[in-house]
């Protein structure tokens, strides 16, 4: 059972019905003054409602502006949206110069520089080793680069056979 | 704190909107959920009067009413994308502004050690027992409307921010008792037993303004 307080409360805003009504009026009988007690609480409210206290809202465009500058001071500015795709052409562009230039600088600054001018051979084949199958003959090889001729140089032969000549 | 005071001081009606015409509620508060702040700020347009008018009668103070609808406004842009269109906007409105201001009321409470004694005046008035008339005024005595006003500012705030926001939310912006509960999270019977024990408060403080005029 509700206490007398909310039933009051609920009698005097007209929001009791039906049996809850009948039985709280059964109760009134003990209290003589609550019809009295209505009728002030009804004065009241038409008093509270009748003399509205607040006043107009003073400078109310200020009151916007006021709010839409703190609205503008707290809201955060929109972030740029990014690529997703990093490797986008100009960066593709870029790296691959950047590739070129790396290159050249290593093959300038790593590989001695001996090995990047090597002179164009004029012969094909060079006598670096040779040996007489008799024992008495001993052989050396003379390599002119003027005359761009190599020489075989044989000691010890008694003659050269007609058919052995050698082709410049 | 703004700058410029609030120009005093006419009554406002608390029925109806600022602005009747223009786009519905519902379509200007999609656009500001979509960041559109114009739309928002027709949307203050709209109900500033009534916010403003609605936390005055709990505060009492015309600059504290001022900033007080500035936080609830502001509160209520950055939460807009939380609002569903299960209520009407001004609902949803109305529940952060008087969240505002019971949080505010409750502060400069514990802040400045106010202690609002509601059992002031009643502790000898049993439920059901007939409010005594105050003894100052003759009843034959007529009472202007500002002093009326005054009148009515001083016994309000003499009651605790729980019994001011129900007998405010019932007696003057008409809700009901399921809308009071919902606002200030309580029960029925709570919202029922303030709204006795408010009652009861006024009737001692303004018995004689109402039976005179």
């Amino acid at each position: 059972m509700k206490p007398f307080e909310e039933q009051f409360t609920a009698w005097v805003d007209g929001k009791l019905t039906g049996a809850e009504l009948a039985e709280f009026e059964k109760q009134l009988a003990e209290h003589p003054e609550a019809a009295t007690e209505k009728e002030d609480a009804l004065k009241l409210g038409k008093l509270l409602r009748a003399h509205p206290t607040a006043p107009a809202l003073g400078n109310a465009d200020f009151f916007n502006h006021q709010l839409m500058q703190r609205i503008a001071a707290e809201t955060p500015k929109p972030v740029e949206k990014k690529s997703t795709f990093f490797w986008s052409l100009p960066r593709l562009a870029w790296a691959g110069a950047f590739c070129l230039v790396i290159t050249f600088v290593l093959f300038e600054t790593i590989i001695p520089g001996g090995a990047k001018h090597i002179d164009k051979s004029n012969y094909f084949a060079q006598v670096v080793e040779s040996w007489p199958g008799n024992p008495n003959v001993s052989a050396s090889t003379v390599y002119s680069a003027d005359d761009n001729v190599t020489v075989v140089w044989l000691d010890g032969l008694d003659y050269i056979p007609a058919t052995y000549a050698l082709n410049k | 704190m703004n700058e410029l005071r609030p120009t005093p001081s006419n009554t406002v009606p608390t029925e109806t909107p600022d602005v009747a015409a223009g786009p519905d509620d519902l379509d200007l508060v999609a656009r500001s959920q979509a960041g559109d702040t114009s739309a928002f700020n027709e949307l203050v347009t709209r109900y500033r009067n009534r916010a403003y008018a609605m936390i005055y009668n709990m505060v009492r103070n015309e600059q504290d009413a001022w900033d007080l609808a500035q936080d609830g406004f502001l509160k209520a842009w950055k939460s807009i994308n939380r609002f569903r269109g299960q209520s009407s906007f001004y609902t949803w409105l109305y529940r952060i502004l008087m969240n505002v201001t019971i949080d505010s009321l409750r502060r400069k409470q514990i802040e400045g050690g106010t202690e609002f004694d509601d059992q002031i005046g009643l502790h000898n008035i049993a439920p059901g027992a007939a409010t005594a008339p105050k003894s100052e005024m003759a009843p034959a005595e007529r009472i202007s409307d500002k002093e009326i006003r005054q009148r009515i500012d001083e016994a309000i705030a003499k009651l605790s921010p729980e019994h001011r926001t129900a007998i405010v939310m019932r007696e003057i912006d008409g809700l009901e008792y399921t809308e009071i509960a919902e606002q200030m999270g309580c029960s029925l019977g709570t919202v029922m037993s303030r709204l006795f024990y408010a009652r009861k408060k006024l009737q001692v403080l303004l018995k004689d303004v109402y039976e005179t005029i």
